[in-house]
């Protein structure tokens, strides 16, 4: 059996280009993924406000639906109820077109992202490649925002983005060489595949550096997402709401949106990237269809495969929350700090370090499972110390006393 | 070499403070006893008693049997939101016993009131509170009346009942008045009599 997708157009004959074959995509393809990125959206922002209040000894929404869970759907209705306003001498044309390039950047991103083994709309060859080049368009579509908005506020905020999103791509972007010299392909199920097996098998156990390629890849990405501590072009304080401080009603909503969703996209690329996609780390769970066998077993490995990437990213986007309401907001100049004088070049050194590694090694077939259980022990005891270096500080009193003083920021 | 320490020594320390923060916030994440969120309205934390500062300035309650209708609170309302009727003319059917005073009317406009305490500060008798209820949330307007004889809003039946009330008093206010007329003349007539029947003493001692 094809990958869903194809295997749909190619029943429904959607091969053409005929009025009925764009009719078929859309119904086929698009619609899924909207209403796909809308329950992401949903489900993120309500878990983004329960993650906050409970840091915050709050309690979030409780009223609508139990424990809020149905609060978004009610924001949502109320800012389709909105007006929706233009501001005076704004550029009417680019203010429409804006939320719409920004919602459409993170939308296309879902096409080559992978949800289960047979559901992919496009396994492209050059996935990771065309994820980043589409990424990175979100840029233009918030310094169209800005502009035409006719704000100063709007107008910083846009310029901050262009500057973070333009710098941190290139961070982003030599730790995906990284993972593509270890995998020997840009195609997200390619590189998927070579992880799985057992859970050491998974990119991020695979030699001594990956950790560090990853905490690379998260820094960078909660940079291209605009999420704190990297929230400069929103930054509430300071510039009213940022680039879309003009937009009102369901524009801003298309904006959020693309906000929560473009969230769930680096989550799951950095599943698949690191944590081995659709696997569960666990070879039986794995590979059902064999044990069971014809058209039931397919679909029950698909739902397995499509429950462990969805949940490994909502885990991925919980620890990005998680950060938010922790860490504050840096500054421009420490943000351009960050990027230029520590993640480049330890992303470049580990880059040649990952080359040197893979050569040494040699091609290797499904991992080196040695190496791949050391790393997953030394990964455990470094979260275990961690969590003794944290819980050393049990009091907030005790916090101030024993917080070390940062001279300087980074 | 102290350039690649301090370097290195940065990216050490704010590790260290990213790990310690994230676990102070993690604790709280996970640990539901730390929430001081007292939910609106719901049963499960509803308002309990005490739970406000002492002096908190919520909706009136009234002593009634201390209250002597001085009417010196309404007179200090800057908003002009109390109102109030009574009699001290007897016994009123359905009244409330004050101190000597049978209070027919007592109530607060919430729409009105600005929680200034400036009530309850002059009271002679010290009977007149602000209390710890803060829900003032109502579907009409007329729901903002409170009747701080029952503690309840203003309703249409106490309008009807002030109103019988209201005649009642006029009654007992002109019965009083006629029976303070018949005493004052009883009182006259007595005095006349005695007057009369001095008359002739004195007259006998002036002859004398």
């Amino acid at each position: 059996m094809e990958s869903y997708f194809t295997f749909v157009s190619s029943v429904l004959g959607l091969e053409g280009s005929s009025l009925w074959g764009v009719v078929g995509a859309i119904a086929v393809w698009a619609l899924p993924i909207t209403g796909f990125v809308s329950v992401v959206g949903l489900v993120s922002i309500w878990l983004e406000r329960k993650i906050s209040a409970h840091i915050q000894c709050r309690v979030g929404p409780m009223e609508v639906g139990p424990h809020g869970a149905l609060q978004t759907i009610a924001d949502g209705i109320k800012l389709l109820g909105k007006e929706d306003l233009v501001p005076a001498n704004a550029d009417r044309i680019l203010f429409g077109l804006a939320p719409m390039l920004v919602f459409a950047s993170t939308f296309v991103g879902f096409a080559v992202i992978p949800f289960s083994q047979k559901a992919v709309i496009a396994d492209l060859n050059l996935g990771i490649f065309f994820l980043a080049a589409v990424g990175s368009l979100e840029a233009i579509g918030v310094v169209m925002a800005g502009w035409s908005s006719n704000n100063k506020w709007s107008l910083f905020g846009a310029i901050r983005a262009a500057t973070q999103v333009v710098s941190y791509e290139i961070p982003l972007g030599l730790s995906l060489l990284a993972v593509i010299v270890v995998a020997g392909s840009m195609s997200l199920n390619d590189i998927t595949e070579a992880q799985s097996g057992w859970i050491w098998n998974w990119f991020l156990f695979r030699n001594p550096f990956m950790w560090a390629v990853f905490l690379i890849y998260f820094i960078a990405s909660l940079a291209e997402c605009k999420r704190a501590p990297f929230d400069l072009p929103e930054a509430e304080s300071e510039l009213v709401s940022g680039f879309h401080t003009e937009y009102s009603g369901m524009r801003f909503a298309i904006f959020f949106l693309a906000e929560y969703g473009a969230m769930y996209i680096v989550s799951a690329i950095a599943v698949v990237l690191f944590f081995g996609g659709w696997y569960t780390g666990i070879p039986f769970l794995d590979h059902i269809s064999g044990s069971i066998g014809g058209t039931t077993g397919v679909v029950v490995e698909n739902l397995i495969g499509a429950g462990s990437i969805i949940v490994k990213s909502f885990l991925l986007i919980c620890v990005q929350m998680w950060i938010r309401w922790t860490l504050p907001r840096i500054r421009l100049d420490q943000m351009m700090d960050l990027c230029l004088k520590y993640l480049l070049p330890f992303s470049l050194v580990l880059l040649v370090a990952v080359s040197l590694w893979q050569a040494f090694q040699g091609p290797v077939d499904g991992g080196n499972s040695v190496m791949g259980m050391i790393m997953l022990v030394a990964t455990v005891a470094s979260i275990v110390w961690m969590r003794r270096l944290a819980g050393r500080v049990s009091k907030a009193s005790e916090l101030r006393r024993e917080l070390p003083v940062v001279k300087t920021g980074l | 070499m102290t350039t690649m320490n301090t370097y290195f020594g940065k990216i050490r320390e704010v590790s260290r403070s990213i790990i310690i923060g994230m676990g102070l916030t993690w604790r709280y994440l996970v640990n539901p006893k730390e929430i001081v969120t007292v939910q609106y309205g719901s049963k499960k934390y509803g308002p309990q008693k005490n739970y406000l500062p002492a002096r908190h300035r919520g909706i009136h309650y009234l002593e009634t049997e201390k209250c002597i209708q001085c009417e010196i609170c309404a007179k200090a309302c800057p908003v002009d939101c109390i109102e109030m009727e009574g009699t001290r003319d007897g016994d009123l059917e359905g009244a409330w016993q004050g101190d000597k005073v049978q209070i027919s009317r007592f109530v607060i406009d919430l729409n009105k009131c600005i929680f200034c305490n400036l009530c309850c500060e002059p009271c002679p008798k010290n009977c007149i509170h602000m209390g710890q209820e803060f829900d003032l949330a109502a579907y009409t307007r007329s729901h903002g009346v409170k009747n701080l004889l029952t503690d309840k809003p203003w309703s249409e039946a106490d309008a009807e009942a002030e109103a019988w009330r209201r005649d009642e008093m006029k009654r007992l206010a002109e019965e009083k008045k006629k029976k303070k007329a018949a005493e004052k003349a009883a009182r006259d007539a007595a005095k006349k009599a005695a007057a009369e029947k001095k008359k002739p003493d004195g007259d006998d001692t002036k002859k004398s």
